[in-house]
């Protein structure tokens, strides 16, 4: 619904999102937790499902404003302990510590609904690897840059299949090795790069840090130093070049199928 | 107290003192205020100040920087949380300061602040102690009379005297335990207090109330989703659905005096990116609704994406044109919305003028019906393997203001054109929350944009600013002036302003960080000024 995204938050997202960061780990004792799953399955599963989300004759119960308003089963055990025998509900006797371990697990259930960077994609390996290889070839055109057994030698291996499914959209920036020093995606090679000639001046050609309208800055790998100039107007003369604009002209092109195809084929490279 | 911060009270009541004309809530933002989120009730956000046109923008200057201060150390302090804040760095300025009496009154989540409008310097500091919610923004206050009105990240509807900053009462308006956060600037049309509530990452009813300026209390609420038996159940499967389908009304809207009709957008439905559990339109989700302020009852609904997967919610302002349409005056409505395309209705009657794309990398749509809806692919839904879709959730625009320019004729806003794989995570028959994760791909070109309102044709678009992967910026706050010229951003880090007209840029300052706010302006002593905020700062500029 909301978002607080600018796009510079998106491309830094686009980097990390290579780099597989992984998310800390919910709240919750997770011996209460599992606890609480099997009491809730035993006990409660038959009528509000095994996940609590509903079941034959009983509601939902991640979704039940008292267990949402519920602190640490406070409410649910003053609920459980008179029940709702006027609409089927019987009352439990749940000793405290039970009690706990059943709120533990509803509110785990609730805050793994509710946050989505929890969510865990499910397995995206249901392309044809044959027909990815086709298209690897052929409509696709990756052949032009790509070799199965040059540049791609053992991709299969190297990448999580999301990770792969995301590099063959756009490998923008690189996956560093855990620990490694961030290196800013300019300085990479899949920067777009800008080569810039001031009047009177030598042309210089780097990766883009940023242009706008009233100035460019570029990094120069050979020094290692950053250059700006002002603009105005086509002064200084800028061309940019994209190294993969192949990739980006291919955004526009992809069918899922044929994108769930080149994930398989490129997953099957190890 | 501290003998300053008595100073400071004495100072803003003595201000206030001076002026208590009544403020002049027409279709025109006064010269010399800016009452309400849009400075008037259109949304068009366009001054008739011209001090600052095309000929003098290149002389503009800063009058002053304020950094928000969130120091609860001489603040004045409310709220029923912990005495620790919450973790986290400076809040951004989302808010549209108000402008009254030369003192600008504004907010981000937690906090308040009235600054003398010539000076920048603080009048007072209201600081709220948070139970929690989510902080992202907050969009603005509103004032009546000498009441302002705020509302807070775990839903306090709290209102402040605005010569002192002392608080007069709070009232909890929705349950954060359910997820709901509130970011709306309240809306005030005479005596009601419009609010509208935020969230979905539980699948919990959006709603709009009024509240009484006096007491905070409810006068009406309206639901966003239907209830048994009501206008719009037959567009879900059934009641539980409709019970937990969202429409987040979290913008403020517009209104038009003559119709007596509250305008606003409403957000997507719940699941998110799931529609498994919710066949159907889902209505009121995603719509354009006009709305009767004092009796809260519906005139008309136009839904602008039936069935939402993407999280494209409506809640963009609908921007009111009293313009030529068809060869005849005609009272319309419209809204560069998030889903990528433009929307035209005449707002007497909801009736549909006109649809276009206003982005073109969108590819989620399989064709525009009869009654000018984008109907979806279902192709394009989340699903397990991955959907490459255009635009990501963010979408094509968002809630940043847009602007309208009677003297142009032109509809401006911030577009984006990013792709984003969206996997289904939530298999389940009843999925719950987002039910599905994206992963951010890229963007093939950001631009700001200016449509003629009657046709939807681009009469100019300028491309943002380039990073090392790509466009970057998009949506944006905006201001237009009788001066000819359009105030907003490019993306990357400057302030600019535009010829309304052609989007050639006339003037620009180099703030580092885009701005983060609709731009306002206002005249003080004979001086025109231009107030933006980006990031953690407010900054205002003027003519030598």
């Amino acid at each position: 619904m909301i978002s607080g995204c600018s796009a510079l938050i998106v491309v830094l997202a686009t980097v990390v999102a290579g780099a597989q960061q992984q998310p800390p780990a919910p709240p919750g004792d997770p011996a209460a937790i599992e606890r609480g799953q099997r009491l809730h399955v035993q006990e409660c599963g038959f009528c509000h499902g095994a996940n609590a989300r509903g079941g034959s004759s009983g509601p939902d119960l991640t979704r039940s404003a008292l267990v949402q308003n519920d602190e640490n089963g406070r409410e649910l055990g003053a609920f459980l302990q008179a029940g709702r025998p006027d609409r089927g509900m019987p009352k439990f006797d749940l000793p405290r510590a039970q009690v706990e371990d059943l709120a533990a697990f509803l509110h785990s259930a609730i805050f793994l609904n509710a946050n989505r960077r929890f969510y865990k994609i499910l397995d995206i390996l249901v392309g044809d690897p044959k027909a990815g290889e086709s298209y690897f070839a052929g409509a696709g055109r990756c052949v032009a840059c790509h070799s199965p057994t040059g540049d791609l030698k053992g991709v299969g291996a190297k990448y999580e299949p999301v990770a792969l499914q995301q590099r063959l959209l756009l490998p923008r920036g690189r996956i560093l090795p855990p620990g490694a020093a961030p290196l800013p995606l300019y300085a990479q090679p899949t920067a777009i790069r800008a080569t810039v000639t001031p009047r009177p001046g030598e042309s210089v050609t780097g990766g883009l840090v940023r242009m706008t309208d009233f100035d460019i800055t570029i990094y120069d790998a050979a020094t290692g130093a950053m250059r700006s100039w002002l603009r105005s107007g086509d002064d200084p003369h800028v061309v940019l070049s994209d190294p993969l604009q192949a990739h980006i002209d291919q955004l526009t092109k992809w069918t899922d199928a044929d994108m769930h195809n080149m994930t398989a084929y490129l997953a099957s490279l190890k | 107290m501290t003998s300053t911060r008595a100073l400071r009270l004495c100072r803003a009541a003595a201000v206030v003192a001076i002026a208590a004309a009544p403020l002049a809530l027409a279709a025109q933002i006064p010269t010399d205020a800016w009452p309400t989120y849009h400075g008037d009730y259109s949304g068009r956000r366009y001054s008739t100040l011209k001090q600052i046109n095309t000929a003098t923008v290149k002389n503009l200057a800063l009058a002053w920087i304020y950094r928000l201060n969130t120091s609860r150390a001489g603040a004045i302090v409310g709220g029923e949380g912990p005495d620790t804040p919450p973790a986290g760095g400076p809040p951004a300025v989302k808010s549209t300061p108000l402008m009254i009496n030369g003192v600008l009154y504004f907010s981000a989540p937690d906090h308040v602040w009235a600054l003398d409008a010539r000076t920048g310097r603080e009048v007072w500091h209201y600081a709220w102690k948070t139970r929690g919610g989510d902080h992202i923004g907050n969009r603005g206050v509103g004032i009546l009379d000498r009441w302002l009105y705020f509302l807070t990240p775990d839903n306090y509807f709290v209102s402040l005297e605005i010569a002192t900053g002392r608080e007069r009462w709070h009232h909890e308006v929705a349950n954060m335990k359910r997820e709901y956060f509130s970011t709306n600037a309240p809306m005030i049309i005479g005596k009601q207090v419009i609010i509208g509530v935020g969230g979905d990452a539980l699948d919990v009813p959006g709603y709009l109330e009024s509240r009484d300026p006096e007491t905070g209390n409810l006068v009406w609420r309206w639901n966003t989703t239907p209830r048994a038996g009501e206008a719009g159940a037959g567009s879900w499967p059934d009641e539980y659905s409709m019970s937990h389908g969202g429409g987040m009304p979290w913008l403020p809207g517009t209104y038009d005096p003559e119709l007596n009709l509250y305008y606003f957008g409403t957000g997507n439905p719940q699941p998110v990116l799931a529609g498994q559990s919710r066949e159907g339109d889902n209505l009121f989700t995603c719509s354009i609704v006009a709305i009767n302020p004092e009796t809260g009852r519906m005139a008309w609904y136009y839904q602008v994406t039936p069935h939402d997967t993407h999280d494209w919610d409506a809640a963009q302002t609908p921007v009111l044109i009293d313009g030529d349409f068809g060869g005849r005056p005609r009272k319309m409505v419209a809204q560069a919305s998030r889903n990528g395309h433009y929307f035209l209705l005449d707002r007497t009657t909801g009736e549909h003028l006109v649809t276009t794309r206003h982005t073109d990398s969108i590819n989620w749509t399989r064709e525009i019906n009869a009654k000018g809806q984008p109907i979806r692919n279902p192709s394009k839904d989340a699903t397990v393997p991955g959907t490459l879709v255009s635009p990501d959730t963010s979408g094509a625009t968002n809630w940043p203001p847009p602007s309208f320019s009677p003297a142009t004729g032109l509809l401006y806003f911030g577009t984006r054109q990013a792709f984003s794989v969206m996997y289904l995570t939530d298999t389940d028959g009843r999925p719950q929350g987002w039910a599905a994760a994206e992963r951010n791909v890229g963007t093939i070109g950001n631009a700001l944009k200016a449509i003629d309102y009657r046709t939807g044709a681009v009469k100019w678009s300028r491309p943002l600013a380039m990073g090392p992967a790509g466009s970057l910026g998009g949506s944006m706050g905006l201001l237009s002036t009788a001066g000819g010229v359009l105030f907003g951003n490019d993306g990357g880090g400057n302030f600019v302003a535009y010829d309304a007209g052609s989007g050639q840029p006339l003037w620009h300052a180099g703030l580092g960080t885009n701005t983060t706010n609709g731009p306002q302006t206002y005249l003080l002593d004979g001086r025109q000024f231009v107030v933006v905020g980006a990031g953690d700062a407010l900054y205002a500029f003027v003519l030598p």
